[in-house]
Parts: structure tokens; sequence; C-alpha cells
């Protein structure tokens, strides 16, 4: 069950969003990666219109 | 026709987060003549707040997805166009190359994609997402898809996405933490905001934030520790959502042999999902607390406790990790809190209303209840009964208490635990009203938290002490320790140094502030 394995390895995190939420996990040497995320590079909504289309949708 | 003291542009269309935007705001302050600056997205919140600011917005039309820069000047009126003409010059160039960023990443490789970020860090087991609420769904739908547990600070996700996120998650064993959860701990690692406390043998599960901040540094002020920390969101206990996420995690930690008492806290969930959360917890034959703040459930038994407060919950569950009487522990607390009274009559009782500024939520919903027991009804944007909820958040009416970090306060803006303006200047406007006796409020520390609150909030403070004199007695709670960034004895010396009354903990301030205005 991965929360079990999350509970017992310690955070390993991806962050999204605000830069200081990554800064604060260095500052506490846990493992961290920092996204450059912006609303174009989600793909969500995209991926959706994309999908609907092609199901011939609109 | 004298030229207008203020300028506002609108750009559509744009996204930046919210600290950049608060980043920009403060570097435009520093500007000679620049008086009041604002960097918000165009929702009807942040409108009212503009407003209320002194900006006139007739003529605007932003939507929620355009950027609204605002600046205003008290400069002699010969300097005010081209003074203002340069600040929203200069808030552009800060927005394409915002101060204080490179810092923050360190100048660490950021990659654009969750594949990319995965390649770097190809064991990650947790997603920190903190992006606009209108994309957090999806992102978080992403993760989940790769595996990843998420924590979701993000708010302002619709309760439909929470559902759909939290059942794909539960069918593939993960996590979802949120959507508004601004505080986790895994393995004693702070996330979000959190505080900079030991680990140790107690493990919390609750709702939000600052429930389970003020519980950790109440833990942590009695020598006791905690090992996780698991956020889920305040509506995952509320019937819509069943409760999916806190039973989730309820599990994993009973099922946790490093987890020797469990504690569940938060505000009072739907009674059918208290029922099946009690029911596990008794289950699980684990040492326990559970402490649904102004809860139903009452009575100790089979080795669970059920405690109404915060401190309370965290005197309690400290008791029994050390192997002592957790009841006792509870009497001697309730017991202490009678000298509050001693305390109230010490600083001098004051007449008139309390008004709360909160940026805790369940800090703001305990309040309500322990001040309703002692002056009566209190008034609210989140309040106890539907009746009592203020008509407008930003005007108080009696006895009232405001929590900052409602949707309503935090769309297209930073929450108040990391900008403390909003709040700095609600001081200075409630001090103003000469039917106000206390003014109470929290300074919430640790990382991911403003740098320095109790500095944010010292103007305001000073101009209201100006405004009212003696007539306002301040009284607030620190929740925070020395070993946070901030360190709790700096910022409680400077509020004291202004005269505000500081309590160890959000209960004994919410007694004593209305204690002041007893009788």
């Amino acid at each position: 069950m991965s929360v079990t394995k999350l509970l017992k390895e310690g955070p390993k995190v991806v962050n999204i969003g605000v830069e200081q939420f990554y800064a604060d996990l260095k500052t506490q040497k846990a493992e961290a990666v920092s996204m450059d995320w912006k609303p174009s590079a989600a793909g969500g909504d995209l991926l959706a219109r994309l999908k609907k289309l092609r199901k011939g949708g609109n | 026709m004298p030229s207008s003291n203020q300028r506002i542009q609108i750009i559509r269309r744009t996204y930046y987060d919210s600290v950049t935007l608060m980043l920009v705001a403060k570097e435009l302050l520093k500007t000679e003549g620049v008086s009041v600056a604002s960097l918000s997205m165009g929702t009807e919140a942040n409108y009212k707040i503009m407003g209320s600011g002194g900006f006139d917005l007739g003529g605007v039309d932003a939507t929620p997805n355009d950027l609204i820069i605002a600046v205003k000047t008290d400069a002699p009126e010969g300097e005010r166009e081209a003074l203002l003409e340069g600040a929203l010059e200069k808030a552009k160039e800060y927005l394409a190359n915002p101060p204080g960023r490179k810092a923050d990443s360190g100048g660490d490789y950021r990659p654009k994609s969750l594949d990319g970020a995965l390649s770097i860090l190809p064991d990650a087991n947790l997603a920190l997402i903190s992006v606009a609420g209108k994309y957090a769904g999806d992102v978080a739908m992403d993760c989940i898809g790769k595996g990843l547990n998420v924590m979701l600070y993000s708010d302002n996700v619709p309760v439909e996405k929470e559902v759909e996120i939290k059942k794909a998650a539960a069918e593939k064993g993960l996590l979802v933490m949120g959507p508004d959860c601004g505080t986790i701990i895994v393995r004693g690692v702070a996330l979000g905001m959190a505080n900079a406390c030991p680990p140790g043998p107690v493990s919390i599960v609750a709702a939000a934030g600052t429930g389970l901040q003020e519980v950790h540094v109440q833990l942590a002020r009695r020598g006791v520790g905690v090992l996780h920390g698991i956020g889920t969101g305040g509506r995952d206990v509320r019937r819509e959502v069943g409760g999916i996420m806190c039973l989730q995690a309820v599990n994993a930690l009973l099922a946790d042999d490093e987890v020797e008492v469990l504690t569940v806290l938060g505000k009072p969930p739907a009674p059918e999902v208290e029922q099946k959360i009690l029911q596990t917890v008794k289950a699980g034959k684990k040492p326990a607390v559970l402490g649904f703040i102004g809860g139903e459930a009452k009575g100790d038994s089979d080795g669970v406790f059920i405690c109404r407060e915060l401190e309370e919950t965290a005197a309690v569950a400290a008791a029994l990790a050390k192997g002592e009487d957790g009841a006792r522990a509870r009497e001697n607390l309730f017991r202490d809190y009678e000298s509050l009274r001693q305390r109230a009559e010490t600083i001098g009782r004051r007449k008139g209303f309390l008004r709360g500024l909160y940026s805790g939520g369940t800090l703001c919903y305990e309040g309500q209840l322990i001040a309703r027991d002692i002056l009566g009804p209190i008034r609210s944007n989140t309040p106890l009964e539907k009746e009592m909820k203020l008509e407008d958040s930003l005007r108080s009416e009696q006895h009232s208490m405001v929590d900052y970090g409602e949707d309503e306060f935090t769309q297209g803006r930073l929450h108040p635990m990391i900008d403390v303006s909003l709040r700095a200047e609600r001081i200075y406007e409630e001090a103003k009203d000469p039917e106000v006796g206390v003014i109470l409020f929290d300074v919430v520390l640790g990382y991911g938290c403003n740098d320095d609150p109790a500095a944010g909030l010292a103007e305001g403070i000073r101009k209201a002490r100006s405004a009212a004199g003696d007539r306002i007695a301040f009284v607030a709670s620190i929740c925070g320790v020395d070993t946070d960034p901030q360190n709790a004895s700096e910022q409680r010396r400077i509020l004291e140094e202004l005269g505000v009354h500081v309590c160890e903990s959000n209960a004994r301030a919410a007694r004593l502030a209305a204690m002041i205005l007893e009788g």
C-alpha cells in the first residue's frame, strides 16, 4: 500500500506551485524537486478537450 | 481637473501565483510616493478588498482570469502622473523577473512537466500541489495517475472534484491530503505551513492546518513529538465526502507500529462519519484521543479520550504518550484556565465588544466556542450557527470573529499566514470603532508562514493604539516554538513591547479576551 511506503520512507516530494515550500523542504534536507508549473503546461483542460474532439464532441 | 491619485491596469488572461504577486506588491511599496499597491486576480472578493483599501473601481471589468495591478500615491498633484505610470511599468518588469525568486529555488533546475520531475526524482512518493484551485484538481489527478500521494494545499477546488480525486486515490491505496490542507508532517518533516518540532510517539489526523499546528506545538511544549501529521481537508469528514481520507489515514496510522498514540482532530464531522471514525479508532486498540472541537461525542471509553478543545487534546495525548493519566491531565489544565480570570483582573476589565481576527480556521472556530460560553453569541464569516453569519465579512457586528483564511479572502491572494497586511489594516479599522473593548488575534509560525508576522502586524497595532488609547486590550496567541524559523520567543517579545497580552494557546487567549469583557 503506497501510503504505508510514504510513512515508512518519509516524503520524497514533487513540489508544484509555491516555491517557498520547496525551499523549506531543502532546509529540512528532504528529497524534493520543484516544477516550473504554468497553467498551459498543466495539460488537464487541454487533454480533456482533445479527448472530447477525438470522440466527436465539441 | 485634478489628476487621479490612483492608476489601475488589467492584464487579461494572465496567471501568476500569489507569492509572486505579494513579492511584487511589496517591492512597489518601497517606491517613494507609492502609498498602496495591490496585485490580485479579479475575483469578487478581491474587488471588495480593493474597494475597502480606498480604490475607486468604477469601470474596472476584470474577470477572475485577469490580473489587476492597482497603485495609489500620496504625492503632490503635479508628480502623480509620472509616479503612477512609473510604478505600473515597474510592476510589469517585476512580474517578468520576480524579486527574491532566484533565492527560493536556489537556482536548482525546475522541470516543466511531471514526467520531467519524475525523471529527476524517480522514487518520489508525494506531490505538494499549491497551484490555483481551478487547475489543482486536474494536476492532482495527473499525480495520482503516476502513483503519487497528494498534498493539496490549494483551495477553491469544487467538492465534486474532491470526491472524484479521493475515490481514484483510495482505489490505488494513495492519500489525498486536502484540498485546503495547509499542513502535514511525515516522519517529522514539515510540509506546507508546519512547525519545526522534533518527531515523537504521537501521530495526528486533522482537517486542514491550524488545528494540527496548534496540537503539534502544544505537544512540543509538553516535551512530546509528532511522527506523522496527516491533513485531510476540512470537507473530508462532511457527509458529501464521507471521511474517505480520514478513515484511510486512521487505518494507516493504526497499522503503523511506530505510532504509539493516535489523535484525530478538527471541526466536528457529520454524525455518521464521526461514528465511523470512533468505531475504527476503538477497534484499533491503540491509545487514542479524538479532539472534535465542540463535537457532540462525550465520555472517554475503551482507551479513547474525547476532547472538545485543541490544548486539551494535546494535554491528554501528551499524558498518554508519557504513560500518565489522561483524565488527570485534563483536570489540571482546566484548573489552570481558572487563573486567567485573575490575569483579566490585573489587565483591567474593558467594556464593549470582542473582535477576533484569525488566520487559522480551526483556531477561529475554537475561539468562538470558548468566547460564546462566556459572552454569548459571536458573529462570524464562519459562524457556529448559520444565524450568526456576518452580512459582510469586512464589517464586524457586536462580538465578531473573522477567519481570514476562508476562500473569500484567498482567491487570487496569499493566505493570511503569509500575507499579514489585511489583518494589520483590519486591527486599525476595528480600533476606530468606539464600541470595541478587546481585539484578539492569532500569530501562526512555522515553515511556509510569513517570516516575521509580529512585525507585519505591528504597524496596525501601533495605529490602533494611538486611535483607541487604553480603551482596547489586545490579546494574542502564538502558535509556534523557538525552533521555528521565526522564533516564537522573539515574536512574543515584539508583541509584548506593543502592549499585547500574549497567551500560551488559542484556548487561553480566547478565554482571557472574553474574561476581560465579562460582567
